[in-house]
């Protein structure tokens, strides 16, 4: 083990380098017994990257850097390990080995779903609805556990009793960002933490793109849900392009500015989720018929009265003020407030800002 | 020889007598001041000297001293030159000294002998008035401001030898004398801000004429350009005219302040007083080395606005907390105490974030970290006392061309809350209360009394919004001051349902991420 353990936190030596020697002399154990002589004529390193290799094996720390590592009660796995997951094998660059907080789920049913961390609340009612979903017919949901959509993915994933893995743009030992610390916790119990970083490595923003190539190759399909034009979302993409994976996309409206880039995604021919069940039915390749399954949709059950419904209607996904329903409700100020606070009560609106209400459902 | 005259120091907002006493007599030639002296009452002296050298009265080859009494009381203020000059040339026998008995003087004197006005002429001259003084005599640019005083002969004179001839009974002085008003014009408000000047923004005006109907303090929170600072400007409008009283007691701070000259009236405009967000403690609560009323006082009996409240120094408005709860304010310095008056509705105004466009996603481009450093720079204990909070929203383009409904004037909103005043002060004669929002904890069963189908809704709020007991306390005040505005003895759920909608900012609002 220590060999491995060795040979994935060996620096200076590119993932692809990496396997490639790997491919050749089949195990860790293998290339840490190389003679200088073999390592310079076999023609997979160059002189700079035989020279680094050397200096780092006569190091004779190994034992005790193993011993450390493994009191910290972290894992890893590598390319040589059946766990390593299924579909990253396939990727060009796959990191030969990575570190890991809890058991890696043995699946190939793995979706990832991604998306911006300042959500809207359609964002995140869909986001956690569909990891509902996608949970309680089995697939593990993979993200990164940032703020925003990718929080609310791991979280409707445990909901729904499923395992859910994260992978971080830092150590595993490191929980980025912090708020997110009983999620941390949770993911670690019930599913697994991934980095290629060392542990303790603090999150550095040019960590994060790298970071994405792994959701997008663990998984099988890539879901964003809400992205800006602009947003580190469509990198993910963008590796999953390359990878040959699907990619599915949540529409918005095309006014609203959080929806930009999905709905670019869709003009370049992404796949279009009309409806949650609809796209879980596309992936199974078999009918779904469980539809009353996602949490959401008991919530129709909850009759509300004539003005009730018009102020319902008023209000959006997005937060709105008592100013702008006023003015198209039509209805009396005093009167509104109370219809607002009923259904506030009936907990199918929120006050998401200062006299500010958004749809809970 | 020996004279005395009248004059007064300012302590706080009130004035106390003070005797000015000269006596010449033989012994070394010298001029000598005593009686507790600040540094620009002790300076007095060689103004006096020159300013009597100038209108040709040399000081005599004797000792001079002058005693200020009651020499416990420090001295501050530049109002002694007059007197000073008028006792020294009393003791020379200038002129008779038995006309001084029931004379008043204050003033400062220039070194060719022209007389300068002053500050707090009138606490001063509504001093002397309690002691029996019948006629005072002030700088020109003051004789309006002591006018005020009914029953008071004032007279106003530009130079020292005016006052000389006045004494002496030479001059006719009745040109200088004013005639004392003793009806007080008709109120004449300033008709610049008025509520029907502002389109939409229901909420927001139902919000403030809660507020005012309950003197509870308010909160808003708006993007810019929504329209805050107007509504708060309009507030005053609505407030209940001022009382005889309350004018005399608002015209003696601004009389301090020096803010009075030229006044042929007190005030009756309810001050509305908004400091800018870089102002010091003292500046705020009031202090200086003389000590002087801060913009609390200055807001007595009107409005203090704060607007960008997050971007005051948290250490100011930290301040606040004592005089919000006392309407009060003491200020200790080593020349003494003083007390202000500072019993005003406080109305603060903020942005939800930097950029002031949260939770609006399309505009707002804070990160989260902005939002949460946002709002901790606003003070917990200071939100603490704040009852009501609102939206105050951005207007649309809509709302600006809306023309066809006419908006209600401040006339007709301030006749109801002169109304719901009436109504409260007579619920709660006889105690200390006087406003719903002063409704203390223990009294809240007595004045908030809830029927089971409210308390029922009350307990389903509190676990819903995790109410604290006092935020649950605040709520129940508002709702009070709702029922009251509508004619209700009984609090109803609908009034619940108003309170609840007003209550204040929480951090998950900036937290949650929307």
């Amino acid at each position: 083990m220590k060999y491995k353990y060795w040979w994935m936190c060996l620096q200076g030596l590119s993932n692809r380098t990496k396997r490639n020697l790997l491919e050749r002399y089949k195990s860790a154990h293998a290339i840490y017994d190389l003679s200088e002589k073999c390592l310079r004529q076999d023609g997979l390193l160059d002189v700079r990257q035989a020279d680094i290799f050397l200096r780092e094996r006569k190091k004779a720390d190994l034992d005790t850097a193993y011993q450390t590592f493994l009191q910290t009660g972290a894992s890893f796995v590598t390319l040589e390990d059946t766990e390593y997951p299924y579909y990253l094998k396939e990727v060009f660059d796959a990191p030969y080995g990575m570190y890991v907080k809890g058991q890696i789920p043995q699946t190939k049913k793995i979706v990832a779903i991604v998306g911006a961390r300042r959500c809207s609340a359609y964002g995140k009612k869909m986001a956690q609805e569909l990891a509902y979903l996608l949970g309680k017919q089995g697939y593990v949901v993979i993200s990164g556990m940032a703020r925003g959509i990718d929080a609310y993915a791991h979280e409707g994933c445990l909901q729904a009793g499923q395992k859910t893995m994260a992978v971080f743009g830092c150590g595993v030992d490191v929980c980025y960002p912090t708020e997110n610390r009983s999620l941390y916790g949770r993911i670690m119990e019930n599913g697994c933490l991934l980095s290629e970083y060392a542990m303790g490595s603090q999150p550095i923003a040019k960590q994060f793109p790298p970071r994405n190539r792994l959701i997008s190759g663990i998984a099988k399909y890539v879901v964003v849900v809400e992205a800006k034009e602009k947003s580190g979302s469509l990198i993910t993409t963008d590796f999953a392009l390359e990878q040959g994976k699907d990619i599915y996309v949540i529409p918005g409206r095309i006014t609203d500015v959080m929806s930009a880039g999905c709905n670019r995604l869709i003009a370049q021919g992404a796949g279009i989720i009309t409806s949650l069940s609809g796209f879980i039915e596309e992936i199974e390749e078999s009918h779904f018929s469980d539809l009353t399954c996602g949490n959401a949709f008991e919530a129709n059950e909850i009759i509300l009265e004539k003005d009730e419904l018009l102020v319902y209607s008023c209000f959006d996904f997005y937060p709105k003020s008592i100013e702008t329903v006023l003015a198209e409700s039509g209805l009396e100020l005093l009167y509104l407030l109370s219809v607002i606070m009923r259904l506030c009560d009936k907990k199918m609106l929120q006050e998401c800002f200062k006299n500010q209400y958004v749809r809970l459902r | 020889m020996y004279s005395v005259v009248h004059t007064a120091v300012l302590s706080g907002i009130d004035a106390c007598l003070v005797s000015v006493e000269a006596d010449i007599s033989n012994g070394m030639p010298m001029f000598e001041m005593v009686g507790l002296l600040a540094s620009e009452v002790r300076e007095s002296k060689e103004r006096v000297r020159t300013a009597l050298k100038n209108c040709q009265y040399e000081l005599p080859i004797k000792r001079i001293t002058v005693n200020l009494a009651p020499a416990n009381i420090r001295k501050s203020g530049s109002g002694f030159d007059l007197p000073v000059a008028v006792a020294v040339l009393a003791a020379m026998e200038v002129f008779p000294t038995d006309i001084l008995e029931d004379m008043f003087f204050a003033g400062e004197i220039s070194l060719e002998g022209r007389i300068i006005g002053i500050n707090g002429v009138l606490p001063m001259v509504i001093c002397a008035k309690e002691a029996g003084l019948k006629t005072c005599i002030v700088a020109k640019e003051n004789v309006k401001e002591a006018s005020l005083v009914p029953g008071m002969q004032v007279i106003g004179l530009s130079h020292l030898q005016e006052v000389l001839a006045c004494l002496r009974g030479d001059a006719e002085v009745s040109v200088d004398k004013e005639e004392n008003k003793e009806e007080i014009k008709k109120e004449t408000m300033e008709k610049a801000y008025d509520f029907a000047q502002i389109h939409g923004q229901r909420l927001l005006k139902r919000a403030c004429e809660v507020a005012i109907s309950g003197m509870h303090n308010m909160l808003m929170v708006g993007p810019p350009g929504a329209g805050k600072t107007m509504i708060a400007k309009c507030i005053p409008t609505i407030l209940p005219p001022m009382s005889q009283e309350e004018q005399l007691e608002v015209s003696k701070i601004y009389s301090v302040c020096g803010a009075l000259k030229g006044m042929d009236q007190l005030i009756q405009k309810r001050p509305f007083r908004s400091p800018h967000h870089t102002i010091t403690e003292q500046g705020l609560i009031g202090g200086g080395s003389m000590v002087h009323p801060g913009e609390i006082s200055l807001a007595h009996g009107g409005v203090l606005f704060l607007d960008e409240l997050t971007e005051f120094k948290k250490s100011t408005l930290e301040v606040l907390r004592q005089p919000l709860e006392d309407k009060q304010v003491c200020v200790a310095r080593v020349s003494g105490n003083y007390c202000f008056p500072a019993d005003f509705v406080l109305v603060a105004a903020m942005n939800p974030c930097n950029c002031g466009y949260y939770p609006d996603l399309a505009k707002c481009h804070c990160s989260r970290q902005s939002l949460l450093r946002y709002h901790s720079k606003l003070s917990q204990p200071l939100l603490d006392r704040i009852d009501l909070c609102v939206e105050a929203a951005g207007v649309g383009f809509h709302d600006l061309q809306k023309s066809d409904h006419s908006e209600e004037s401040s006339a007709a909103i301030r006749q109801r809350v002169c109304r719901i005043h009436a109504l409260q002060r007579e619920r709660f004669a006889g105690t200390a209360i006087r406003f719903n929002s002063q409704i203390p904890a223990e009294k809240m069963e007595e004045y908030c009394v809830l029927g089971t189908e409210e308390e029922a809704y009350m307990e389903l709020v509190f676990e819903q919004l995790a109410l604290t007991a006092r935020t649950y306390h605040k709520l129940l005040r508002v709702a009070r001051t709702i029922a009251d505005m509508e004619g209700s003895e009984k609090i109803t759920v609908s009034h619940l349902q108003e309170a609840v909608c007003y209550r204040g900012i929480q951090k998950n609002y900036w937290e949650s991420g929307i």
